[in-house]
C-alpha cells in the first residue's frame, strides 16, 4: 500500500506542500493567543512534542497522530510514548509502522514510562470491587482484561501488516522532553494525549523546563459527563504533579467538550464524514478508515464511535481559533486511593467574587451556606494549578479541519526537512 | 592515636566483613543518596563514616531535599569532600521537591491532624514554617568556612543511579539516607535496574516507636515506589532500632574530639561537644544513618533481621506516609488463624534489622572517626 502512495507522491510533486486548511479570518479573536497560528503566514510553524498513548490500529490516539502528521504548520520534533490506552511497547510497534506508512521516518520516536507512577492493575480491580465501578464505560486501557503483559507485542493488523524496520531512539522520552524544551526555550508546545507520566518525570528531573514550555495541551478531567477521565485516573499522581506545575499556558480538553463530537453518531453527518474520508483520502489514511471505520460500521450499523478527544487536542495545537470559549480555572486531582482516586476538581479563577453577583443565582437555602466567600472558604487548595479550560468548539470548523487534514495529499516530511 | 587494644579489637571484628564484601579489591560499590544536612547531623556523620571506611568504594553522592533543600545540602556535601581531601568523589544534585508533597499541604495536614513525629517535635525538615527558601544557599560555618571549588555534576541524580547500576550489574549497593525520591525516579525511568541492584539500604518507618519518620512522610509516593519494587535485597533500619543508640551516650563525643584528626575533630567539637556542655539536658538524636553506614561497612554488627512485607499510606490526610508491616510468614503464623493477616496486594518485601551489637557499633564508629583521614591517594 505504501508503494502505491509513494508512486502517487511522485506524480503529485510539489503540490503537496499547499495547505488544505482554509483561512478563517479573525472570527475567533477572543481566544487567539499572540502566538496562535495565523493561517495566512505559511512559515509560522509550531514546534510540537507529541506525547501519546498511541494505541493502534485506529481510534482517537491514531487520528490525533494523523492530524499532527498532516498539518503543514506543525513541526513535529519527536513522538514520545507512554503506557495508557495500550502498553508502551505495543504502542511503539504501531507508531513506528505508522510513520513508515506515512513516509515520515525522519520523526524520532522515544520510549517513555511503561508503568504509571503508583497505580497498578490489581489495585484498580480491587478498588472497583470495593467501591464499585464509577465510569460509564469499562475501559481500562493497558489494564484491560483482554490485554497481555507490558512486553507482549501482538502482530499488527492491516493496513499496518508487519512490524516496522524503523527503530525507536535510545534516549528516554522524559530526557528528550527536557533536552528539547531547553534547546528551544519558549517555543515548544507539548501535546499530551495520554497519561501524564512522561511529563511528570520530565519536570521532576528538570523543573527548569516548566516556564520554558510555550503551551501544554492535555486531554482529561471533566465537570459533568464524569469528573474522572482515563488519562487522569490511569496515573492520578502524575496528573496532579503536572497540573500543579505552573505552566505559562496549560489548555485542557475536558471530557465534557470532547463528548460533543463523535466520529460517527446517530447524526448523519458523522457517518457521512467517515465515508467521505475513506473515499477521498490517500493511502494509508483511506485504508485505515476503510478497514477500521467504514467496514465495521457496515457490519454493525448501531456501532457508536468514541468521542474525538485527541483530535481536539490536535485542533487546539493546529488552529486554536476553532475553540470559541475558554476559561481560566484552578484544577486539582484527588490522589487518595479511595472511590474518588483520579477525580478532577475545578474552581473558578475568581472564586473570591461574590457568588450572588452575575449569573449565579442562589436559592435562599444555599445563601445560608454560601453567604460570603471571605467567611466560607470556597477556593482551591494551596497548590492547585491554574489552567485554560476549553469550553466551546465550533463544530463545523472542527469537522472541516479534520476532514481536510485527512483527505489532503499525504504530507511529505523527508523533502521538507532536507530542503 | 589508637591504643593497641583498639586496633586488635577492631581488626578481629572487621576481617569477616572484609572477606564477605564483594566487588573489585574487596570493596563494596556504593551509591550514597542522602539528604545531606550540614554542618553536622546523622546524615553528615554517616558520610564521614563511609569516607573513612577502607572497604567502601563510594561511586557518587546524590543529594535530595528533606532535612534541608537539595541545593544547600549539595553545598555542604561538596565542601565536606574538599575538607576531607576527597574531591574526586562525584556529587549529583537530586530531586529538589518530593514527587507530590508540598510545604503548604504538609503544614495544613499538621494543623488539621496534629504532628506525629517523635515527642511531638513535628519535624518537617525544609518544609518547616521558618525554613529557608528552596533556592536559598546560606554561607557555610566553620570548619567549612566557604563554598567548595569543586562543582556538582550536571547530570541529575536519578540518571547517575541508572547509568551506574547498569554499568555494574549486581554489584551496586544503594544507600538511601533520605526520602527515596531519586530512587523512585530512577525506577520509573528504568525499571530494568531493580533486579540488578545488589541491595538497597534505607532508614525509615517503624512498628513500635513510631510508624513513620521524615524520610517516608516527606515523600510518601516515592517511598511507596521504592518499597514496592522487587529488589533482590532491601534492608531497613526502623526507628525502633535506630532509637537504641544515641550520639551522647554511644557516640563517644569527647573521645572523638580528643583523638580525631581535623576536620572531624573540629566538627564534633563545634557541633556536638559545645552544645552538650552548654546544655547538659540536651537530648542528642538517635543514630539512624550511622546505623545504615555501619550496615554498609560491616553487616555482621547486626544480630539479625525479620523478613517482612511493607506498604505505605499515600492518602492525603493524617496518615500520609504511615508504614504498615506484615510478617513474611503470615500464611503459617498464628496457629488456627494462620493466613488471615495478609499484606496489601502490592506490598514490598524487606529485611527489617532487629538487633545491633551496641559495643561493636560503638567501636566501629569511634575507630572510623578517629583513624587518620582517608584522603585520596
Amino acid at each position: 500500500m505504501s508503494t502505491t502512495r509513494r508512486e502517487f507522491l511522485k506524480t503529485v510533486g510539489a503540490a503537496i506542500a499547499t495547505s488544505q486548511i482554509p483561512p478563517q479570518p479573525a472570527a475567533m479573536a477572543t481566544l487567539a493567543a499572540p502566538t496562535a497560528l495565523a493561517p495566512q503566514q505559511p512559515v509560522a510553524r509550531r514546534k510540537v512534542i507529541y506525547d501519546q498513548d498511541n494505541s493502534g490500529p485506529f481510534g482517537t490516539d491514531i487520528l490525533g497522530t494523523l492530524m499532527m502528521l498532516q498539518a503543514d504548520n506543525i513541526d513535529l520534533l519527536g513522538i514520545t510514548l507512554v503506557t495508557g490506552d495500550a502498553w508502551m511497547k505495543q504502542e511503539m510497534a504501531f507508531t513506528l509502522r505508522l510513520l513508515e506508512m506515512m513516509g515520515r521516518t525522519e520523526i524520532p520516536v522515544y520510549a517513555g514510562a511503561e508503568f504509571p507512577m503508583l497505580n497498578t492493575k490489581d489495585e484498580w480491580q480491587l478498588r472497583q470491587q470495593l467501591y464499585g465501578g464509577h465510569r460509564l464505560d469499562p475501559w481500562m486501557g493497558a489494564f484491560n482484561r483482554t490485554n497481555g503483559g507490558p512486553n507482549e507485542i501482538k502482530p499488527l493488523p492491516p493496513p499496518y501488516d508487519r512490524l516496522a524496520n524503523l527503530k525507536a531512539q535510545q534516549e528516554h522520552a522524559a530526557r528528550f522532553i527536557i533536552k528539547t524544551v531547553r534547546e528551544n526555550p519558549g517555543q515548544v508546545t507539548v501535546y499530551a494525549g495520554g497519561p501524564l507520566t512522561n511529563l511528570a518525570l520530565a519536570i521532576a528531573l528538570g523543573p527548569d523546563i516548566v516556564p520554558l514550555v510555550h503551551e501544554l495541551v492535555i486531554m482529561g478531567t471533566g465537570f459533568h459527563m464524569f469528573t474522572n477521565a482515563f488519562n487522569i485516573f490511569f496515573d492520578p499522581e502524575s496528573a496532579r504533579k503536572v497540573l500543579r506545575a505552573g505552566w505559562q499556558k496549560c489548555s485542557i480538553v475536558t471530557v465534557d467538550i470532547a463528548e460533543e463530537i463523535h466520529e460517527s453518531d446517530e447524526i448523519a453527518p458523522g457517518r457521512k464524514m467517515i465515508e467521505e474520508i475513506a473515499s477521498r483520502a490517500e493511502s494509508p489514511i483511506s485504508d485505515l478508515f476503510r478497514t477500521h471505520a467504514v467496514e465495521p460500521l457496515r457490519r454493525n450499523p448501531n456501532m457508536h464511535f468514541f468521542r474525538m478527544a485527541d483530535e481536539m487536542i490536535a485542533a487546539q495545537v493546529i488552529d486554536p481559533s476553532i475553540f470559541t470559549k475558554s476559561e481560566q480555572m484552578y484544577v486539582d486531582i484527588c490522589t487518595t486511593p479511595g472511590p474518588r482516586y483520579g477525580d478532577s476538581m475545578f474552581w473558578p479563577k475568581n472564586w473570591q467574587d461574590d457568588p450572588d453577583a452575575g449569573k449565579h443565582s442562589l436559592s435562599a437555602a444555599d445563601r445560608r451556606v454560601f453567604v460570603n466567600p471571605r467567611q466560607f472558604y470556597l477556593g482551591p487548595p494551596p497548590s492547585a494549578g491554574l489552567v485554560n479550560v476549553l469550553q466551546e468548539i465550533d463544530h463545523d470548523r472542527f469537522k472541516k479541519l479534520f476532514v481536510d487534514l485527512m483527505t489532503k495529499p499525504i504530507r511529505n516530511g523527508m523533502t521538507e526537512h532536507s530542503a | 592515636m589508637r591504643s593497641p587494644s583498639d586496633l586488635l579489637a577492631h581488626s578481629a571484628m572487621f576481617s569477616p566483613a572484609l572477606q564477605t564484601s564483594s566487588g573489585s579489591g574487596g570493596k563494596k560499590k556504593l551509591i550514597y543518596d542522602q539528604d545531606h544536612r550540614g554542618p553536622l547531623s546523622t546524615d553528615t556523620v554517616a558520610t564521614l563514616m563511609l569516607l573513612q571506611a577502607d572497604n567502601i568504594d563510594l561511586l557518587g553522592i546524590c543529594t535530595v531535599s528533606c532535612d534541608m533543600w537539595a541545593k544547600q545540602e549539595t553545598a555542604y556535601a561538596l565542601r565536606l569532600l574538599e575538607i576531607m581531601g576527597r574531591p574526586e568523589v562525584p556529587v549529583f544534585m537530586g530531586a529538589q521537591e518530593p514527587l507530590l508533597n508540598t510545604k503548604a499541604e504538609a503544614q495544613m495536614r499538621y494543623q488539621m491532624f496534629g504532628s506525629r513525629s517523635l515527642g511531638n517535635e513535628g519535624y518537617l525538615g525544609c518544609f518547616a514554617k521558618d525554613a529557608a527558601g528552596r533556592d536559598e544557599v546560606t554561607p557555610l560555618p566553620p570548619p567549612y568556612n566557604r563554598f567548595a571549588q569543586i562543582k556538582a555534576q550536571p547530570e541529575p541524580a536519578a540518571d547517575f543511579i541508572i547509568r551506574t547500576i547498569r554499568a555494574n550489574p549486581n554489584e551496586v549497593t544503594m544507600y538511601c539516607g533520605g526520602p527515596m525520591t531519586n530512587l523512585a525516579l530512577a525506577v520509573m525511568l528504568a525499571p530494568d535496574i531493580v533486579p540488578i541492584t545488589k541491595e538497597v539500604i534505607f532508614m525509615g518507618g517503624g512498628i513500635h516507636h513510631s510508624t513513620s519518620s521524615v524520610n517516608v512522610y516527606f515523600d510518601a509516593e516515592a517511598a511507596k515506589i521504592g518499597f514496592r519494587a522487587a529488589w533482590p535485597k532491601f534492608t531497613l533500619v526502623t526507628t525502633d532500632l535506630a532509637e537504641e543508640v544515641h550520639m551522647q551516650d554511644d557516640g563517644k563525643v569527647d573521645a572523638i574530639v580528643d583523638r580525631a584528626h581535623a576536620p572531624i575533630a573540629d566538627l564534633f567539637r563545634e557541633y556536638e561537644q559545645k552544645p552538650q556542655r552548654a546544655n547538659p539536658q540536651r537530648r542528642s538524636f538517635r543514630m539512624p544513618d550511622e546505623m545504615m553506614a555501619a550496615h554498609a561497612i560491616d553487616p555482621s554488627i547486626f544480630t539479625g533481621y525479620d523478613e517482612m512485607h511493607i506498604d505505605i499510606v499515600t492518602h492525603n490526610d493524617g496518615h500520609y506516609g504511615d508504614t504498615s508491616f506484615w510478617d513474611a510468614n503470615w500464611k503459617d503464623q498464628g496457629g488456627e488463624l494462620a493466613g488471615q493477616n495478609n499484606p496489601s496486594i502490592k506490598a514490598g518485601r524487606v529485611q527489617v534489622l532487629n538487633g545491633i551489637d551496641k559495643k561493636r557499633f560503638r567501636e566501629l564508629f569511634t575507630d572510623l572517626m578517629t583513624r587518620p583521614i582517608n584522603r585520596s591517594k
